[in-house]
């Protein structure tokens, strides 16, 4: 693979600029339209990046839950919101208790702490709820809905309705300047953030004996506890690292905005749509799917409003699944039960 | 070794098998057979736990399973090779192999590291070769040896089949066959097995039960039935 170098965008520009009239129509000079046209090419696509990178991270936690249960979980995106809230908590706590010198320490207290309570509520979820639901998928649906909305009224009952802010830690205020373009460390964190859950997963699930046993009761689960598998344990705990994953993605998401009793919901849509696009229960696919929605409603985004660019990228989608119904990726195999 | 007494086992609201009583010897190989849909499947599902069976019991070496969740009935000593020869087809034939070691509760690591015992590569040379294919790669009757060397590699007291042959072309039979009583034999494993293969049946059978409309009616030493008769009640 070739390397980025960070005078890319200069060369481009000076490329462009050989090959561009002198003179624009206003009779100021090409180059400089041509040097802020790539700017916010990058920026467009630092952007696209960053917003794949966090519906990924959702994405991922309803993959695993829908591929393994068949669970099509409305309050995924509740448990971003909690994940978010957790970092703002903690970050008051901090602001309370600890000398300010420490308060950047907050974000890191905050990561681990917003992954355990989801991971726990999602598990407590899984238990009293969803496992009384399983093979009856409208049921549970509805009942994740419900439970979506109690999440929310809490939310706003405890917090507000009025947006709450979260200071972002001085190791991530600021950003780099490379070619005329700015990457916020914020944003630079989130990918780098992202790929490192990315391939703890991958890990999790391909070379661990817990993903094996996650992988045989996604794949039969009758069969799987005639292996000595216990599936009600493999799917609480599934449900648990789903929810804890979405948890995380609040913890991102807390870095770029106000935190509201909604702010799942800006989120959820986009990863069903990944995990639909990607193919249900693949991990490549997910990963895939996101980067599609994620830089296509971006790229939308620079040429209309962004609704009508959440609308194209739906149809593009709907358009896309009417000729591969199954997602970007297939199974191919000889195997009976496909 | 294995003793169902006055099982039921219901599908939804409508029975399926009624007052079954049946026993596996230990060290024998014993066949059930019958027509399609008498139940003999549905005994094999009871067993392992993954019918609704509301009176009866499933003994173990004297152990009741009847309540017992499947994961347990495996760690108690039950191997079970299902019908249709379910396999995991998105794992490698090593990681299929892997979860059937650690079905009895072994060091995961030491799953790992490959610790299949020798013999069951020595009955199906054919695995070794293809440790990284995907199961769902494999042809029928590949997939039907590792469904059987994975229920071995959780070391059973008893290894339960269903058809076996079913779909598997002749010169695999006589293979799974051969294999069947060498672990018979040689590692003392209890064979119970459903097959519809009469022939099969008659060549590596001990002993023999014959099924109708979820009821036993006829049962008995194999080298003291009538290969005839029970072809008669098996068409009529």
């Amino acid at each position: 693979m070739r390397r980025f170098r960070e005078d890319t965008p200069l060369l481009l520009a000076v490329y462009l600029v050989k090959n561009t009239p002198a003179r624009r129509p206003n009779g100021a000079p090409a180059w400089s339209r041509v040097l802020i046209d790539l700017a916010q090419f990058f920026n467009t696509v630092f952007n696209g990046l960053s917003l794949s990178s966090i519906i990924l991270l959702t994405s991922l936690g309803l993959a695993i839950t829908f591929g393994q249960m068949r669970v099509i979980n409305m309050a995924h995106g509740e448990f971003v919101m909690i994940g978010a809230y957790v970092t703002y908590l903690t970050q008051k706590l901090f602001l309370a208790v600890f000398p300010e010198s420490l308060f950047s320490v907050y974000y890191i207290v905050a990561v681990p702490a917003a992954f355990a309570a989801t991971f726990l509520l999602g598990s407590l979820l899984e238990l009293t709820v969803i496992s009384r639901l399983y093979g009856r998928e409208i049921d549970s649906l509805l009942a994740t809905c419900g439970i979506s909305l109690i999440f929310q009224q809490a939310a706003r009952h405890i917090f507000g309705a009025q947006g709450v802010n979260v200071t972002s830690p001085k190791f991530l205020s600021g950003g780099i300047t490379v070619g005329g373009c700015t990457f916020s460390y914020n944003r630079l964190f989130i990918i780098l953030f992202v790929a490192l859950i990315l391939f703890a997963m991958w890990f999790l699930l391909y070379r661990s004996n817990f993903g094996r046993q996650m992988r045989a009761v996604t794949q039969n689960r009758p069969m799987a506890k005639c292996v000595g598998i216990n599936s009600r344990k493999v799917d609480n705990f599934t449900f648990g690292i789903g929810s804890g994953l979405a948890g995380l993605a609040g913890c991102s998401v807390a870095l770029l905005g106000s935190i509201d009793a909604s702010v799942g919901q800006s989120y959820i849509v986009n990863s069903f749509m990944a995990v639909v696009l990607g193919g249900v229960g693949k991990l490549l696919g997910t990963v895939l799917g996101s980067s599609v929605i994620g830089f296509s409603g971006i790229a939308a985004e620079t040429f209309v409003s962004s609704s009508i660019a959440k609308a194209i990228v739906l149809l593009i989608i709907i358009l896309f699944l009417q000729k591969k119904p199954q997602g970007l990726f297939t199974i191919r195999s000889r195997a009976l039960d496909e | 070794m294995l003793q169902i007494r006055g099982l039921d086992t219901y599908y939804g609201e409508s029975r399926v098998i009624a007052g079954l009583d049946l026993t596996v010897k230990k060290g024998s190989v014993t066949a059930l057979i019958g027509r399609n849909g008498v139940g003999k499947s549905t005994t094999l599902k009871s067993v392992m736990g993954l019918c609704k069976t509301p009176s009866g019991h499933i003994l173990l070496e004297g152990q009741d399973l009847i309540k017992m969740p499947t994961y347990n009935r495996v760690k108690s000593g039950i191997g079970y090779v299902p019908q249709g020869r379910d396999i995991f087809p998105r794992m490698t034939v090593q990681e299929n192999l892997e979860l059937g070691l650690r079905a009895k509760g072994g060091n995961p690591r030491g799953a790992k590291s490959g610790k299949i015992p020798e013999y069951i590569y020595e009955l199906f040379p054919i695995l070794p070769q293809f440790a990284k294919r995907k199961g769902g790669d494999l042809s029928g009757g590949q997939q039907q040896q590792l469904a059987i060397a994975r229920a071995l590699a959780a070391d059973p007291k008893i290894l339960i089949l269903d058809e076996p042959t079913e779909g598997i072309q002749p010169s695999i039979i006589q293979d799974i066959g051969r294999a069947i009583r060498k672990i018979n034999t040689e590692k003392s494993i209890t064979v119970f097995l459903v097959e519809q293969y009469l022939e099969f049946v008659l060549n590596i059978s001990d002993s023999l039960y014959i099924m109708e409309k979820g009821e036993i009616v006829k049962s008995g030493a194999t080298e003291e039935m009538n290969a005839a008769e029970i072809q008669k009640i098996l068409t009529e």
